[in-house]
């Protein structure tokens, strides 16, 4: 089932947590709401729930307009971030509760429902744990039960509300993978909110990056990775999570790296720490600029230098390959070359990207 | 090493161990002058003429009225109580409305005032002289020196208890296994009935056990409003004041033999559910969850 999110306004007291929001999600996509807290991504996913009224605009399902629905009547499955079972009920119960509840006309059969959480609970790997209690199992297996009870009315639209960031950092890549597969096996509409853009990278097939209640950008994770449209969403995706290290910026305000025309005003050029190249000797034909190490992570299959320029001693970090730090054996305190492979401008304010090219500047 | 650095940090010192056991010395010194000398006073003075005194004395008819209407007050606010308790508490812990925090005091009122306050209170509405009297009179309803008053008295006095312990209970719990009930298809009743009570049922029985205690041994606010009618508004607590007065010490005895053994059943059921539900660990444990 689609979702359209058309215009979503939403406002509490004097604080806008969505501002004329739109977004498309087509039947069995999987999609991730990336973005800081506080930028809207759990209110959006609230609303298309029907757990939160919009104050403007609408929600589409499957073409249908829903935004008077309410959400136990939008045949939606929610995952919550605290996982929300019933803690008086066995795991079976947990799952069995969305078909208990419903009217008697299309209620299916105890015998019925007895096999569809069977089933259910096979699907999560948890069929021995039926007679157990929430509070006896591990979060990872908390959230399991969770997704298992959400599947159990066979939802249309599958909403997850930062699923795994209440677990411990292997569980959650574990949980992740395993999300993606069922995903895969079901293919139901899945919206997946989460702060964190490594998950929201390798597990969506698109993701929607929201600032401060607005669309920042929304593509697959590849375009969004390559073609940044604002500063923000570089600065969100190069979090130290995903590349450990930080951006590089002001290069080309440095005067040395500018190669554009366009340099006559003043720009932001983004660099990846593993886009730039070291040298110790002044390379041919290479605008570079002059740094010195400062630090040296070698820890990894990366080594993370942290740098600084010479004369203005802005700090920056470059990454390279080990293969290529035992050729350059810097050490805190050298001289090095430094020019990027590929660079990104932006004009100061951040609203236009002036260059957004790959390598060979 | 620094573990047994540590275990030598926590042995106490010989002041610190004198000092430990003078203080429970004494709060069992207390515990026992002021507590257990009283409730045993009680018995022995109840039984001081042998049990056909004691089984006689209590089968006086006033005794058995004031223990009938003892008991149908009880009956009467304790329910009231509990529907108010959870509409109360689920008011404030689910919803955000105006005037909140004003409900959260009203709720605390009975606790502050004195209860004796509160019988006056009603008097001053429907006595005969009061606000409501001549409306009342009219009608040929009677509340004050009445039934109906020492149960408003009753309900007034008791009304906190369940809503008290209930409020921290769902705010420590959180709305949000309600709120996947609700996304799962359950309608408000099925919410209620399947999810919400469940799960409150430990806090709201120790509520309502403290409810009905009280309302079996409030003394003040129904003396006010009751007029001592032997046989027609004279709860136990006012039975046993009535004849002490009288200089029936046997017979008093013997009645407030019966309310002690209520409060100490009630203690007993308390302290059952404390263990067995885990209500008030289990309120802390959630909290320091989150």
């Amino acid at each position: 089932m689609s979702i359209q999110v058309e215009h979503i306004c939403k406002q509490y007291g004097s604080f806008t947590a969505l501002d004329d929001v739109s977004l498309t999600i087509a039947s069995g996509e999987l999609v991730a709401l990336l973005g800081p807290s506080g930028s809207g991504k759990t209110t959006l996913l609230r609303i298309i729930a029907g757990l939160e009224a919009p104050d403007g605009g609408s929600i589409l399902l499957h073409g249908e307009e829903s935004t008077a629905h309410s959400a136990s009547k939008r045949g939606i499955g929610f995952v919550f971030q605290h996982y929300a079972l019933f803690r008086h009920m066995t795991i079976f119960e947990n799952v069995a509760f969305g078909l208990r509840v419903q009217s008697r006309k299309i209620r299916p059969s105890r015998r019925v429902i007895r096999e569809r959480v069977t089933e259910l609970l096979r699907l999560v790997q948890l069929d021995s744990f039926a007679r157990m209690f929430p509070d006896q199992l591990s979060g990872g297996q908390r959230q399991r039960v969770a997704l298992a009870r959400a599947l159990a009315v066979k939802p249309k639209v599958l909403l997850l509300d930062e699923p795994f960031s209440a677990l411990d950092a292997k569980v959650r890549k574990e949980l992740r993978d395993w999300l993606r597969r069922i995903h895969d096996e079901l293919h139901v509409t899945t919206v997946l909110v989460t702060h964190d853009q490594e998950e929201a990278l390798e597990v969506a097939d698109r993701v929607a990056i929201l600032n401060h209640g607005k669309l920042e950008q929304i593509g697959t994770p590849q375009a969004i990775y390559d073609h940044p449209a604002s500063p923000f969403v570089y600065n969100f995706l190069g979090n130290v999570n995903l590349f450990h290290g930080r951006l590089l910026a002001d290069l080309s305000a440095d005067g040395s790296a500018s190669t554009q025309e366009e340099s006559i005003q003043t720009a932001i050029g983004f660099v990846r720490p593993h886009e730039l190249e070291l040298s110790r000797t002044l390379p041919d034909g290479w605008k570079s600029v002059e740094g010195s190490v400062v630090r040296i992570h070698a820890a990894g299959p990366q080594v993370r230098l942290e740098l600084s320029i010479a004369g203005s001693g802005r700090p920056f970090t470059a990454e390279v390959d080990r293969r290529r730090f035992e050729e350059l054996a810097l050490v805190p305190g050298e001289k090095v070359f430094v020019w990027p492979q590929s660079i990104r401008l932006f004009d100061s304010d951040g609203a236009r990207a002036l260059l957004d090219q790959g390598a060979g500047i | 090493m620094s573990g047994r650095n540590h275990s030598d940090l926590l042995k106490p010192s010989n002041a610190q161990r004198v000092g430990r056991v003078a203080l429970i010395a004494a709060a069992l010194a207390f515990l026992a002058l002021f507590l257990l000398l009283p409730v045993t006073i009680v018995f022995t003075q109840a039984f001081s003429q042998g049990w056909a005194i004691y089984r006689a004395s209590i089968y006086q008819e006033d005794v058995l009225s004031a223990l009938r209407l003892t008991g149908l007050v009880a009956a009467i606010a304790v329910p009231l109580n509990v529907l108010f308790g959870i509409s109360a508490s689920w008011a404030i812990t689910r919803f955000e409305f105006h005037g909140k925090s004003l409900l959260i005091t009203l709720i605390d009122i009975p606790l502050a005032v004195s209860p004796v306050v509160a019988g006056l209170m009603y008097v001053e509405v429907f006595g005969l002289h009061g606000w409501l009297g001549p409306w009342l009179s009219d009608h040929n309803l009677h509340i004050i020196f009445a039934v109906p008053g020492i149960v408003l008295a009753t309900v007034f006095v008791t009304f906190p208890f369940v809503a008290r312990e209930l409020i921290p209970f769902m705010q420590a719990q959180g709305s949000d296994e309600e709120v996947a009930a609700v996304v799962l298809g359950a309608n408000g009743w099925s919410v209620f009935w399947r999810v919400t009570l469940p799960n409150i049922k430990w806090a709201l029985l120790y509520g309502t056990i403290l409810a009905a205690s009280r309302s079996i041994g409030e003394f003040g606010a129904v003396s006010v409003v009751s007029g001592h009618i032997r046989g027609l508004t004279t709860t136990l607590p006012l039975e046993v004041e009535m004849l002490y007065n009288e200089y029936s010490f046997t017979a008093a005895f013997a009645a407030a033999s019966l309310l002690t053994l209520a409060a100490i059943v009630t203690l007993v059921v308390k302290k059952i559910i404390e263990v067995t539900s885990g209500v008030h660990r289990h309120g802390e444990e959630k909290e320091s969850e989150s």
